[in-house]
């Protein structure tokens, strides 16, 4: 049951990293080409920035998902055991409850800002742009505990996930190195 | 007393393995509630979005998807055929090829552990074939994938030039030269071992050779003429000349016609999320930011390190001294988000050119990506040669030497790195 959600929310995190990250690309080079041309766009540098701020909160849930953030797992693991999984418990709880009080900020940020506009765009309501706070704070909590087994069963076998990752891309690399 | 414990709490959340992103947005808030009140803590909405939203940082998404397009276009194995001609005579010829293939992915990429991860997979595995120890193997793989970060377009700079209020470009071409000097240093040093261990010559010089395999790669060096020749010349910001490499990148990879569509995908899915972690750690220092500018808190640094000295030689010490030690604990982006925003202060007081200053910090982080236990750049080589990450750093002393006088030399010298933004911008 807990496998098929992971699987079913990378998936869609996945495809929603993907299609901003194209639609980012597309905008920067056809931002650059018609500044270039003499002909730059009023509503450029504002739609990538928010694309940017789009891609962050979607990738950072996706990056929760797969526990990719930067951290420094040398002192956690280090501890017996019983300690280790207490501060599982206690570093999880801060970071679930981080994302919490982000999504009641930003939830309280969207009343306020009721009724405006983006400058470049006046059709596009802020309110959908800085959705994405509320909406990614409560992504990044779902992927944190979906994820949480996983971490769970790991650090208490004291084995660091950055080396796994590094593992795993390692072996990707080769597999594709070896088909040259 | 409140700042006291902000600081405390982060380094607890840090080693309890709460993201650093987290940590510093958690000690931010506490600092929030201690200072302004619980009311306050709405800022966390909207801080953590316009942290989100800065225009410059957009460059580092295109940077990361130019370099994954480019190597899933098929760049690497025509880069390696080209140096191979180009230096493979000499003596420890693979070791050479290792760092020369590393220099031209620098000037295209900007993350070390993208560059180690692809090339160390082609030669490494080569290298152990031909008698290079695996430990050495990796240490000049890894050391050389570092000259990423020092060699534009670098990851680290924009984020330093962001956090520090200073221009990426200037960053950008003040990093050429330590960077070559680098490549120089580390070629030396691979040499000495070639003659001590008699490492093997791969093949002798062959001028058709090498125009033929220039003529192969050549699309490939259009991304360092636009990335470096753009921004040197002034015709483009860094964030344009990210766009135009990613065009380039996506050009140069259907002209060559080896693009795999499953390892694009890859490439965007990998730049978005590095993208989004890294943009977090921002985000989280534009809250942490607003709490530091209003308690005074870097200004204060500022005085009492000018009251222990204003020479600003000594704080330039001190500063690398800090940063060489934090080096072997964060990451380096990590590191530049955390400590720059609060040491700029006193780099503008102490009258240091913050763009120096900006180099200096990066061949900081660049030697941490070589010191255990963080290591990023160095765990991956040691991976892909199944090399003891021990054994590895021993052989790396020296390279890891090559970089320290490097550092020591730009930090003494500032015309060696500087004389090209001088003569660019001023």
């Amino acid at each position: 049951m807990l496998a098929q959600v992971h699987r079913n929310l990378e998936w869609l995190l996945e495809w929603v990293v993907i299609i901003l990250m194209v639609a980012l690309t597309v905008v920067v080079i056809v931002g650059v080409c018609y500044r270039i041309a003499g002909n730059s766009l009023s509503w450029y540098d504002e739609v990538a920035s928010v694309q940017l701020a789009w891609i962050t909160y979607y990738g950072a849930a996706l990056a929760a998902l797969k526990r990719r953030h930067i951290g420094f797992d040398t002192v956690l693991l280090a501890l017996p055991p019983a300690l280790r999984k207490l501060g599982v418990i206690v570093g999880e709880a801060l970071v679930i409850g981080f994302f919490a009080l982000m999504a009641w900020a930003g939830m309280e940020v969207l009343t306020v800002l009721e009724g405006m506009s983006l400058v470049s765009l006046t059709w596009v309501p802020i309110q959908l742009t800085q959705s994405v706070i509320p909406i990614g704070a409560a992504l990044f909590i779902l992927c944190e505990l979906v994820s949480l087994p996983g971490y769970w069963r790991m650090t208490a076998d004291g084995v660091s996930l950055e080396h796994a990752d590094i593992e795993e891309e390692v072996e990707h690399e080769l597999k594709k190195a070896g088909e040259y | 007393m409140l700042i006291l414990f902000m600081f405390i709490a982060l380094i607890a959340m840090i080693c309890l393995n709460v993201p650093i992103a987290v940590a510093l947005a958690i000690s931010a808030v506490i600092g929030l509630i201690g200072s302004e009140g619980p009311q306050s803590l709405v800022a966390v909405g909207l801080d953590m979005y316009n942290g989100s939203t800065n225009f410059a940082l957009i460059a580092i998404p295109m940077f990361v998807l130019a370099g994954a397009i480019m190597n899933a276009g098929g760049i690497t194995d025509r880069l390696i055929n080209f140096v191979s001609a180009l230096i493979g005579f000499v003596r420890g010829g693979l070791a050479m090829i290792n760092i020369g293939v590393s220099l031209f992915f620098a000037e295209i990429s900007g993350s070390a552990v993208a560059d180690v991860a692809a090339l160390g997979s082609i030669l490494i595995p080569q290298m152990k074939k031909r008698g290079y120890s695996a430990p050495f193997s990796a240490a000049v793989t890894s050391s050389s994938a570092s000259l990423a970060i020092i060699i534009p377009p670098s990851i680290p700079m924009i984020l330093y030039a962001v956090s520090a209020g200073t221009s990426v470009e200037q960053l950008f071409v003040a990093g050429f030269v330590p960077g070559l000097l680098g490549a120089a240093g580390m070629m030396l040093v691979a040499y000495i071992f070639a003659r001590r261990y008699n490492f093997p010559v791969e093949e002798a010089f062959n001028l058709a050779r090498l125009k033929r395999t220039f003529i192969e790669a050549l699309p490939t060096f259009s991304l360092p003429v636009i990335i470096l020749g753009g921004i040197f010349g002034g015709f483009v910001t860094a964030t344009e000349a990210a766009g135009l490499a990613v065009l380039a990148a996506l050009l140069v990879g259907a002209y060559y016609r080896e693009f795999d569509l499953r390892i694009l995908k890859k490439a965007m899915l990998d730049g978005g999320m590095q993208t989004a972690v890294v943009m977090l750690l921002v985000a989280a220092s534009v809250l942490m930011g607003g709490f530091l500018t209003r308690a005074q808190i870097p200004q204060d640094l500022a005085a009492a390190m000018l009251e222990f000295t204003d020479n600003k030689y000594v704080i330039l010490f001190i500063l690398n001294i800090f940063f060489l030690i934090i080096g072997f604990f964060l990451h380096s982006a990590a590191a530049i988000i955390l400590v720059v925003p609060i040491v700029i202060p006193l780099i503008v007081a102490a009258n240091i050119d913050p763009v120096h200053f900006g180099l200096v910090v990066t061949l900081n982080l660049a030697i941490g990506q070589q010191t255990p236990p963080v290591a990023s750049v160095l765990i991956v080589a040691c991976s892909i040669a199944r090399a003891n990450i021990w054994d590895v750093t021993k052989a790396n002393l020296w390279f890891i030497a090559v970089l320290l006088t490097v550092l020591f030399i730009c930090t003494y010298v500032p015309a060696i790195p500087m004389f090209l933004v001088e003569y660019f911008y001023r």
